[in-house]
């Protein structure tokens, strides 16, 4: 299992677009994964469930992966967060 | 536990603000606020249950619960009206020197006007309510209780199956949000997709609802997000429902044994609580909304006294048991029953 907490950088937060790219990537990995903020923890492969976060731009998740590709799962999400969701000029 | 149900975290509220109290409560159970000052939002209810302090107001304060919101019924009233206007201070003085949340009095009773005066001073407020003291604990116990209940969000989808709460699990992308969309199409009412907030109510019932945010949308593969209550009508969704069979889907395996006959209830436990499991092999050509009612109706008949797979073997005891009582050792014939052995002209 990995677990890797994320600060969302871009100003926009986590909104439609970036939540269904999450759960595109997240549908080419067989492991598990979740995203949680404080105790609230949602399937990270549901967008509805990503979207319920509501994560505001500053605000910190964890994402946890688990399952036999977590490695590469994890290293291309949490790229994706890293990057601002590709919003960052 | 099975395991979609493994690592669910169990989410609880630490303390509701008497504020949030007094605005839920004041249109619904008409209660008014007695003390001058404003509710400081920063003032904590962290217990579910509720106190009658009329033994702290007598002076015995050594197991005084002061922290839980305190009731003062006819009892206390009348005790504090009873004494002289020395005592009756001394002994508000004591109640107060305790850090309690706030104050309510019941049945309309008068305020002494010491407590008034007393909860001003120490900011803490003081609520009436004009329903008698034991209506009104059994309300605001309830509301305590919803309040503080175990909490855990489960991934799957949620739907009222004639009156049953069935639940959806398996894995993404198995294709739970279409069963439970093929289901409000057939008349059944959605609760929640993707998201469902299950929490604990009282000993052995689990209530589920949606998120306020995601409130019955549903995302299908392809199509992208809907609002079932705007296609499907008012008919179409509720609120909230008890949670009663767990529906696990997954990938028909060849390799594993489905249960056959039905007597073996198995059960899996959420937040202590167990449920009802049903594991639902699928493949293609499989009519999972069909099986999804006929779980429902099942489960009512077996609610109401009926069990399928039960009277099935009974008579089945039954048969084997006649049979090797008139058993004859050269009786090599095998008589078959049919339903009906000659149902006189009937050939339709």
């Amino acid at each position: 299992m990995i677990i890797k907490e994320v600060t969302i950088v871009n100003k926009a937060g986590m909104h439609t677009r970036p939540a269904s790219t999450i759960v595109k990537i997240a549908a080419k990995y067989k492991a598990d994964f979740f995203i949680s903020r404080n105790n609230f923890e949602v399937n990270g492969k549901s967008i509805i469930g990503v979207m319920t976060l509501a994560a505001e731009q500053g605000s910190s998740l964890t994402l946890r992966f688990d399952g036999e590709d977590e490695e590469e799962f994890s290293k291309e999400m949490i790229g994706f967060f890293e990057d601002g969701f590709g919003e960052i000029k | 536990m099975p395991g979609k149900f493994e690592n669910i975290k169990e989410i609880k509220k630490d303390s509701i603000s008497v504020e949030f109290l007094y605005n839920e409560f004041k249109g619904r159970f008409k209660l008014e606020k007695v003390t001058d000052k404003d509710i400081d939002p920063e003032i904590k209810i962290t217990e579910k249950d509720i106190h009658r302090p009329g033994l702290a107001l007598a002076g015995y304060v050594k197991l005084f619960t002061y922290n839980r919101v305190q009731l003062f019924g006819n009892t206390e009233i009348k005790y504090l009206e009873q004494l002289s206007p020395e005592e009756r201070l001394s002994s508000l003085k004591g109640f107060f020197s305790f850090d309690v949340p706030c104050v309510i009095v019941t049945n309309n009773n008068e305020i002494p006007i010491e407590l008034k005066e007393l909860a001003d001073l120490r900011n803490v407020p003081v609520f009436r309510s004009v329903y008698p003291t034991t209506r009104f604990s059994y309300f605001i116990s309830d509301f305590l209780d919803d309040q503080f209940s175990a909490q855990v969000i489960l991934h799957g989808s949620f739907v009222d199956v004639y009156g049953v709460g069935l639940f959806f699990s398996g894995k993404s992308g198995i294709g739970k949000s279409e069963i439970a969309l093929d289901l409000v199409e057939r008349g059944h009412r959605l609760v929640a997709d993707d998201v469902v907030v299950v929490s604990k109510k009282g000993e052995g019932v689990l209530m589920g609802s949606g998120m306020a945010l995601a409130k019955h949308i549903m995302e299908i593969r392809g199509l992208g997000i809907i609002d079932v209550s705007k296609i499907f009508g008012i008919r179409s969704i509720r609120f909230q429902k008890r949670v009663e069979v767990i529906v696990e889907l997954e990938d028909w395996d060849r390799d594993k044994a489905y249960d056959r006959t039905g007597l073996d209830n198995s059960t899996t436990d959420i937040l202590d609580v167990d449920i009802e499991l049903i594991k639902l092999p699928i493949f293609p050509g499989k009519n999972i909304t069909v099986i999804a009612e006929v779980i429902a109706l099942n489960y009512l008949c077996k609610h109401y006294g009926y069990n399928a797979a039960e009277e099935f073997r009974r008579k089945l005891q039954e048969k084997i048991t006649k049979k090797s009582e008139s058993r004859s050792l050269n009786d090599k014939n095998i008589r078959i029953e049919k339903t009906t052995e000659y149902f006189e002209h009937d050939f339709e």
